[in-house]
């Protein structure tokens, strides 16, 4: 049998010689290169030139025969089929790779949460356990303790809030709106954050920061929604940045007004580019149509997430000058936002969900502007943090903010993220029996369509912004809900249409799986020593290959990502054919992209590091005895103590799965120079690929 | 991930866990089971080509009989060895493929036009639905001669080696050569009937 040329460098293996498909994807399957996908019209036949017709012939008879008692019309059928069945097979396997390419990013995105959340909790509590050992607050060390560590978690100054106005005024060129907004200033507003020609002026920025929180402070814990004179809302959910989408949804749906009111549902930045154009323009329309636009909080309207997830980073690149003071107002904005919307008595809008423990009238008369950060205790002024953490409180913020829906019943912590829970229909009902309440409506996961109904209806997912891990792999939508049974309908669309060429779904995958391979290539490296050294140990004779079981169980138990990686391994490494093993070193090759995109997922020790002294600081705190090394005893022993103070107590296990994190492996010993070194070679990759952000940005 | 809670069916060959792999790609709720629609999928992406009649046999087969709409692992798993082994939905030949192509093309002029194609495609055979068919000309169709150069679209349907249904082989001759080796238990029964019993 002879066999045909390969297609697309999509696919994995050409006759065994593995090809650099990693690369090469994302190239073939550029809009720019849609030409590629049309067989060229060369003279030489792409089928291996030993199909001539003769070989052909047996075949051919097969459907041509005449002794077979088959009528023309079963011949002409089974033909059909057969093509048909091919076809089907084919698209099959692309609806495979598009979904375990989804779970691929769903798994990097929450694992990364993860991470970000148990780290954070476990510096909370050291912070608290120093102030409460050392029992006199203001020692000088643990006040610089506090100070350092506040410096970890937050990358704003001291600055006062003011925008410097005492400057003379340049003339800008930016749109000048007027105070107080109006609809004309808000096309202004939307004309200069499409064009992104002139930037609005800092000064009118910090203006409507602060405009904002005066209004949202009147508000209470959740927002009250009615459509008695609207006869009709609409939901919008997570946003990220992403101002295309919006504009399509005013697009589609018109302006906010009190005769056409939207809830916007949370995670209006981070991940997408122009989270501070979409913040800004929501904040403006709520100014400007007064009882037209609700918002709700999301998880990520916290500056903590945002030093990860990005916002931090675009605010500060597109107000050089002023983003210490912008973010210091954009704080009080986020204080401020309510928790929560209730329609009409009846449907509960809120951005995570909820869990069984969910009290609304505990939330509704919580004081909700002393949680600046959801990932830190709760402030109140005047007192020390450690006296004043209520964590039953502060669970039920958290718990609206981060849960997420499951299908099975019960509530269980949500390990996934880290913090929040998972809630079961059962949980569901009972909320909405116990507040006469019809559903839920929540947003904070993606999903492929733009939206879900679980929970037999009681809980809708709203999620609005589209190509949301890469272009094509999911659309937006927004919901409206009609007249006084609000009767649901769901709108879906994909922003940026047409700036690609219609893909075909084939090439979407392509885009979306080679963007993923690369989210998951930097999982992988950053594992790398610990995988490697498991690798070598199952390697008994180290020949260089193991076994694909011993590959998978290994990818598994190092990275923890719940991935299918039997699926996955074509694609990350060769296997060799006769003796079904798999050379495990593949696992690190990767070609350096050239059209290589910025991550947006900044590791916590990435984060960490850029704060080096106060690294120093926290080991100099975990080193009691002052060796210069850190023992995992010494470790575990401040966990033991620490335990109590954890909002979600954790077991020892999860413990030291934190010194994981921090790579404390060696021996049971760290010395703090080589930590710092492995921290250097994550700086050096970050700057790497800001560089190549920037030059893709040029072009 | 942490949501799964029941006891998990634990694999015994390499083959097991490539079904066992492909089916929880599908599995949202993490029960170990898969919603009916999803079965042809599941099917394809190891590797089989069935027909839709033949996805419909599988499904027969192996839906939860209490609880219909969904498939347990329990039954799948099992199923699919057999269906391994006995090498059905086994992939028809490039070749034969090429030959359907041929017959439809009574001229052999190397092409099959637009409209020939489509009334074949939606008509004949288990038709496409519309997005089926739209989406299939998006690659099928040249868009310079407005036709199915059905030769270079045949490479673009040849994507999967048949490596899970020679892992089934490899699983069953290990499986026969232990047998062999194994010493032969008679049952009771049989000891009595060969005594005439």
């Amino acid at each position: 049998m002879f066999s045909l040329a390969e297609g697309c460098g999509c696919v994995s293996f050409r006759g065994g010689r593995r090809t650099r498909s990693q690369g090469d994807d994302s190239s073939s399957c550029r809009s720019s290169e849609i030409e590629q996908e049309v067989p060229q019209r060369s003279g030489k036949r792409l089928l291996n030139g030993e199909c001539t017709m003769k070989a052909l012939v047996p075949f051919l008879k097969f459907w041509r025969r005449d002794d077979v008692s088959m009528t023309k019309a079963e011949r002409t059928m089974k033909a059909a089929i057969l093509i048909q069945q091919w076809y089907r097979r084919y698209l099959a396997r692309m609806e495979v790779r598009r979904r375990y390419t989804w779970t691929i990013f769903q798994n990097i995105e929450y694992a990364g949460e993860h991470d970000q959340v148990k780290l954070y909790n476990f510096f909370n509590a050291l912070l608290s356990h120093m102030m409460d050992t050392n029992g006199r607050p203001s020692s000088e060390r643990t006040s610089r303790t506090a100070s350092v560590l506040e410096q970890v978690f937050s990358e704003e100054s001291d600055e006062g809030g003011g925008v410097d106005e005492t400057a003379p005024p340049k003339p800008s060129r930016g749109p000048d709106v007027e105070f107080p907004l109006q609809r004309k200033d808000i096309d202004l507003l939307i004309e200069a954050f499409r064009k992104k020609k002139h930037r609005l002026h800092p000064k009118h920025v910090a203006q409507i920061l602060k405009e904002a929180t005066q209004v949202l402070k009147r508000l209470p814990n959740i927002n009250v929604a009615t459509t008695s004179i609207s006869s009709q809302i609409t939901v919008c959910g997570d946003l990220h940045g992403k101002l295309d989408d919006l504009l399509v949804i005013f697009h589609k749906n018109g302006l906010p007004s009190p005769e056409n009111p939207y809830i916007f549902n949370g995670d209006f930045v981070d991940r997408g580019k122009k989270g501070l154009e979409v913040f800004l323009l929501l904040l403006a329309c709520m100014l400007a149509f007064p009882g037209g636009v609700f918002l709700n909080r999301g998880n990520h309207e916290d500056l903590i997430m945002n030093s990860r997830y990005g916002f931090i980073k675009e605010v500060h690149m597109k107000y050089r000058h002023n983003a210490e003071r912008l973010l210091k107002l954009i704080e009080c904005v986020y204080r401020w936002l309510p928790l929560g919307t209730i329609i009409n008595n009846r449907v509960f809008v809120v951005h995570g969900g909820i869990s069984d423990t969910t009290d609304l009238d505990m939330i509704r008369s919580l004081e909700r502007d002393k949680y600046v950060s959801l990932l830190r205790p709760p402030v109140i002024e005047g007192s020390t943090a450690a006296e004043s953490i209520d964590k039953v409180e502060w669970k039920q913020v958290f718990d609206i903010l981060w849960s997420d829906p499951q299908c099975i019943g019960g509530c269980v912590a949500n390990a996934l993220r880290g913090a929040g829970t998972y809630f079961g229909p059962d949980v569901t009902a009972s909320f909405l029996q116990k507040n006469k309440l019809s559903f839920i409506i929540r947003s904070h996961e993606c999903k492929p369509g733009g939206y879900e109904i679980m929970h037999g209806g009681n809980v809708i997912t709203i999620f609005s912004a589209s190509n949301y891990y890469e272009l094509g792999s999911n659309k937006g939508a927004y919901l409206k809900l009609c007249g006084n049974s609000l009767e649901r309908q769901f709108v879906q669309y994909t922003a940026a249409v047409s700036r690609t060429r219609r893909l075909t779904f084939r090439q979407r995958v392509g885009l979306v799986e080679s963007s993923a391979m690369r989210e998951l290539h930097n999982q992988i490296m950053m594992a790398r020593r610990s995988l490697e050294a498991t690798f070598r140990s199952l390697d008994s004779e180290q020949s260089g290959f193991i076994s694909i079981s011993d590959w998978c169980q290994a990818m598994e138990e190092t990275t923890h990502l719940g991935l299918p990686w039997r699926m996955l391994k074509d694609k990350l490494v060769r296997t060799d054919p006769e003796t079904r093993k798999v050379r495990y070193m593949d696992t690190f090759e990767l070609n350096t992209n050239r059209n290589g995109r910025k991550s947006d997922t900044l590791t916590v020790v990435e984060t960490l590091y850029k704060n080096q002294r106060s690294l120093e600081a926290i080991f100099k705190i975990l080193d009691k005895d002052n060796s210069g090394y850190i023992t995992l005893e010494e470790f575990s022993e401040a966990c033991q103590l620490i335990g109590k103070y954890m909002p979600n107590p954790m077991t020892q296990e999860q413990l030291v799965d934190i010194c994981r994190l921090m790579d404390i492996n060696k021996d049971g010993l760290v010395d703090l120079n080589e930590f710092l070194e492995s921290f250097r070679l994550a700086e050096k990759s970050l700057h790497e690929q800001e560089r190549m952000y920037e030059d893709m940005q040029a072009t | 991930m942490a949501r799964k809670e029941e006891p998990k069916i634990q694999p015994n060959n390499d083959l097991e866990k490539k079904i066992i792999e492909a089916f929880e790609v599908f599995d949202h709720s993490g029960k170990q089971v898969v919603d009916v629609r999803e079965i042809g999928t599941i099917l394809r992406s190891l590797g089989c080509c069935p027909t839709e009649a033949e996805i419909q046999e599988v499904i027969l087969a192996t839906e939860n009989k209490e609880a219909t709409g969904n498939v347990p692992l329990t039954n799948f798993l099992p199923y699919m060895c057999k269906v391994m082994i006995e090498h059905r939905f086994y992939p028809a030949s490039a070749e034969m493929l090429l030959a359907a192509f041929r017959y439809f093309d009574t001229e052999a002029r190397g092409y099959l036009t637009k409209e020939r194609f489509a009334k074949l495609m939606m008509e004949e055979g288990e038709s496409f639905t519309q997005e089926e068919y739209d989406e299939m000309m998006q690659t099928a169709l040249d868009p310079v001669t407005d036709t199915i150069m059905y030769e270079y679209y045949i490479n673009q349907l040849m994507v999967a080696p048949k490596d899970v249904y020679n892992l089934a082989d490899a699983i069953e001759a290990e499986r026969k050569r232990l047998e062999a080796a194994a010493p032969k238990k008679r049952r009771a029964s049989s000891l009595l009937r060969a005594t005439g019993n």
